[in-house]
């Protein structure tokens, strides 16, 4: 079944560069004599100022724009996230993504948290993000930031490797109607968004979307019976007030998702945000948000989970002298109502979880070119009680184009239900009057522990090639392992969770842009990492169960951008994943390729080429029931009026 | 409406790989055929651009479409606050440039730097404390350009936005009206939004 790299397809990328375009010189200056209708309609596609800001940070951060969401061709927010050089994704099947920065990754990958419009996507419950539940409309999304390594200073326990901010655009920018409409063998999607005005200086909009994927083959040639079509709708509303704006947003979806020999995982779910900023004076503004959401996975044969989230959170900042000063705090409530099914369960059936936290964090200059961030959370949550997460960062600016990085942090996973509740079987064996499980509880895990130090570099040695360096190392301590239960009580198993791992991980991340000619842009990043771990003395984990991660050495990418013409862009990425060893998956090269033709102001066309090197491969699994993704060509259509 | 039910396309297998090759081999073909073929086509302003350069060019252009109560003297200036890139640009337009009669002069400003004798202050997202500068600006009668997303709430007259991979600008007729500009109507109608009184 296995085919070697299309020669043909090779020779064809290699025909393109003698045939690229020799105007080198930026016509810059003309665009002065451009009428303003003109100036209105030019499109921008270099890296935009904001990008180039966010850039300033002390941190390891990508950003993931707009149009390279939209030239990518990406049509699910995993598929956007291999935009990303700092991210490890593999797509497990055809509705489960593994997806990590720094290693640990797996599809519980359970140290990346991940933010919707400030609305945390990461499940108490499971601690992972459940790829399948989450979707936007990508045309709305303004963009992704990607930042690998600890953010738990800002945002709490669970960032312990990396967040992802994905930032939808204000419904102000989203105005009037788009339909966009995708299919390939195999998989479909459509959405359709109307935005409109509001009385009062407000603006809303409005989407429906719907998608299907059929259920992908095994490298054995089996059905996984892994498919789901899923049903959304949603609505954002905007306001402009006086020295402030007011937004409110909300999502409701539901979806079938196949599972062998039962009938569909169902799932469903809704959720809303509001949120209130405010400018208090010139030099002070605080920001208000309320998150309510409601989420349901009904699987057969495993369980029905109910989860109820209530969310308020505030912050302030304000710049008293030299000094850029944040504060604030949040309040997370959640109720999770699991019914077990025959096989596992969750004790108690039903659990009330709350968060509290309080931060500060403090920027101040030391020079004009030296600034230093000094922050401490706390955070307290219902398993471990209090849990301190510091961080100190310097960053020196050597000039206006070069920056010099660093960071020390630690940081914590706190216990999710799966950690400390999970049981099987799903009921109690009485022994003696005692209620006894084969496996769990394991009120004795405690929270992962992570010390890590970055050391960065970004530098912009000319206008139009700039790149960036990070190197870290990582000390984790207590790492889940899954252990006989030495210490009986009552509603302790044969088997329970505890910490008796730990791990160094140490790598170097990179990634630089170059735009040699005007029409002509290329984006590429490397990761080489180190994921070290072992069981420390005591442990008897001889499963896979409790550690489970499985991490390539390497992984890189090659992306162009290209201007064929006005109306044609060619945009194709190149990217390779090392060989992971537990269960080994091969390494692979894939090239994708999104040919977009602009037929009217209003209307794109775009022709995508997936995996197009093999006739098909696997990301995630074991031989031979992994599923394996083909070659495939996708067609969308989008319109806007 | 989109309806729940979406269409997917069943898979035809490529049964030869033959078929897939000279499949590919037209696709590729096709690829180096357009591209090729694109050399010819590029000439004039439809080339990409740059945010700032675009933002520099608006800013010079948005001079040809006020009337100023008083006379602004034989030079406008333009302030350029927290956005080095964008003043560097619209130097070099301005250079040899007039508006009217009028030659330009930009300045790069210090953060606090005093606003008087500008004519056009741009304040760009870098600027540490731009609501203060907007203010100081509309008491000196100096119309403000601003690129952040609560620009008008904070009072600057016009706004620019990144919308759709363009560069669009929104504008506040109430705080034209504060600094006593008269904003032209082919200004206002290209203007993405306008923010009118009593909002």
């Amino acid at each position: 079944m296995y085919r070697k790299t299309s020669p043909v397809l090779l020779l064809a990328l290699l025909s393109l560069a003698p045939c690229a375009h020799a105007d080198g010189a930026a016509p810059d200056g003309d665009i002065a004599d451009l009428t303003l209708e003109q100036l209105n309609e030019i499109v921008v596609t270099s890296v935009s100022r904001q990008e180039e800001k966010l850039g300033n940070a002390a941190s390891s951060l990508f950003v993931i724009s707009a149009i390279d969401i939209r030239r990518s061709g990406a049509r699910s927010l995993p598929e956007a996230l291999r935009l990303a050089p700092n991210l490890e994704v593999a797509r497990v099947d055809a509705r489960n993504y593994a997806i990590s920065a720094r290693g640990f990754n797996n599809p519980f990958a359970n140290k990346l948290l991940v933010l919707i419009d400030g609305r945390s996507v990461y499940s108490p419950f499971f601690s992972a993000v459940f790829w399948d539940a989450q979707s936007v409309v990508m045309e709305d999304i303004d963009r992704i930031e990607v930042i690998s390594g600890p953010g738990s200073t800002i945002w709490g326990v669970n960032a312990v490797n990396g967040v992802i901010n994905i930032i939808t655009r204000s419904a102000k920018d989203t105005q009037g109607a788009l339909l966009s409409v995708a299919g390939s063998s195999g998989q479909g999607d459509a959405s359709l968004r109307f935005g409109g005005k509001l009385s009062n200086n407000g603006y809303y909009r409005a989407y429906v979307q719907a998608m299907a994927s059929e259920d992908t083959d095994s490298e054995a040639g089996a059905n996984t019976f892994t498919g789901m079509q899923r049903r959304q709708a949603g609505f954002r509303a905007d306001w402009g007030l006086a020295g402030g704006s007011f937004t409110v947003s909300g999502d409701i979806y539901e979806a079938n998702l196949g599972q062998f020999m039962t009938r569909d995982i169902r799932l469903s779910g809704a959720n809303m945000i509001a949120r209130y900023m405010r400018q208090l004076a010139d030099d002070s503004a605080m920001r208000l948000q309320l998150v309510l959401d409601h989420t349901e996975r009904n699987q057969p044969t495993a369980y029905v989970d109910r989860l109820d989230t209530v969310e308020l959170e505030g912050q302030h900042d304000v710049k008293l002298g030299d000094h850029k000063l944040s504060w604030g705090g949040g309040y997370r409530h959640s109720r999770d109502d699991n019914t077990p099914g025959p096989g596992f369960g969750f004790w108690p059936y039903q659990r009330t979880m709350h968060w509290g936290n309080l931060f500060a964090q403090d920027e101040f200059a030391l020079t004009p070119n030296l600034r230093a961030t000094g922050g401490l959370k706390v955070e307290h949550n219902t398993y471990t009680g209090a849990e301190v997460l510091p961080t100190l960062r310097l960053a020196w600016n050597l000039d206006s184009k070069r920056t010099v990085w660093g960071a020390l942090s630690r940081t914590v996973r706190a216990p999710a239900r799966t950690d400390r509740d999970f049981v099987a079987p799903p009921a109690p064996i009485m022994t003696g009057g005692t209620p006894h499980f084969a496996i769990g509880t394991s009120p004795g895990f405690e929270s992962e522990v992570a010390k890590v130090l970055e050391l960065g570099y970004r530098a912009q040695p000319v206008q139009n090639f700039s790149y960036s360096v990070t190197a870290w190392y990582g000390d984790y301590d207590k790492l889940r392992t899954f252990e006989p239960n030495t210490t009986p009580g009552p509603y302790r198993g044969v088997f329970e969770f505890r910490n008796l791992s730990e791990g160094r991980t140490r790598g170097i991340e990179f990634w630089a842009r170059w735009q040699p000619m005007l029409r002509w842009r290329l984006n590429a990043g490397l990761v080489v990492q180190d994921i070290d771990t072992s069981l420390k003395p005591g442990s008897k984990d001889a499963t896979a169960f409790g550690l489970v991660i499985n991490d390539p050495s390497s992984y890189w990418q090659l992306r162009s951008s290209h201007e064929l013409s006005e109306h044609i862009q060619l945009d194709w990425t190149l990217r390779y994943n090392g060989s992971m060893p537990k269960p080994y998956v091969p390494s692979y090269h894939e090239l994708d390729a999104n040919l977009v033709w602009k037929v009217h102001p209003n209307m794109d066309v775009a022709l995508a080429g997936e995996n197009l090197l093999h006739a098909h491969h696997a990301e995630w699994g074991a031989y031979p029931g992994r599923s394996v993704f083909e070659r495939r060509a996708v067609l969308k259509l989008t319109m806007r009026y | 409406m989109v309806s729940a039910s979406l269409t997917t396309y069943a898979a035809p297998p490529l049964a030869a790989a033959g078929w897939r090759a000279r499949l590919l081999l037209l696709l590729a073909m096709m690829l180096f055929a357009i591209s090729c073929l694109s050399v010819g086509a590029q000439q004039g302003v439809s080339a990409p651009v740059t945010e700032r350069s675009v933002k520099a060019a608006f800013l010079y252009k948005f001079l040809g479409y006020m009337e100023f109560p008083s006379d602004p003297g034989p030079s406008l200036v333009v302030g350029v606050l927290g956005a080095d890139d964008v003043a560097a640009e619209l130097a070099q337009i301005a250079g040899g440039r007039n508006v009217g009669s009028r030659s330009i002069t930009v300045r790069k400003l210090a953060e606090g730097e005093p606003v008087a004798g500008l004519t056009l202050l741009f304040v760009g997202a870098e600027a540490s404390l731009p609501a203060a500068s907007l203010r100081a600006a509309e008491k000196n009668g100096t119309v403000t350009v601003t690129e952040q997303d609560d620009g008008l709430q904070i009072g600057s007259v016009i706004n620019f936005r990144l919308v759709d991979e363009r560069v669009r600008f929104e504008v506040s007729l109430p705080a034209a009206e504060r600094c006593n500009v008269r904003l032209s109507s082919r200004l206002l109608s290209v203007a993405y939004r306008v923010q009118k009184g009593g909002q």
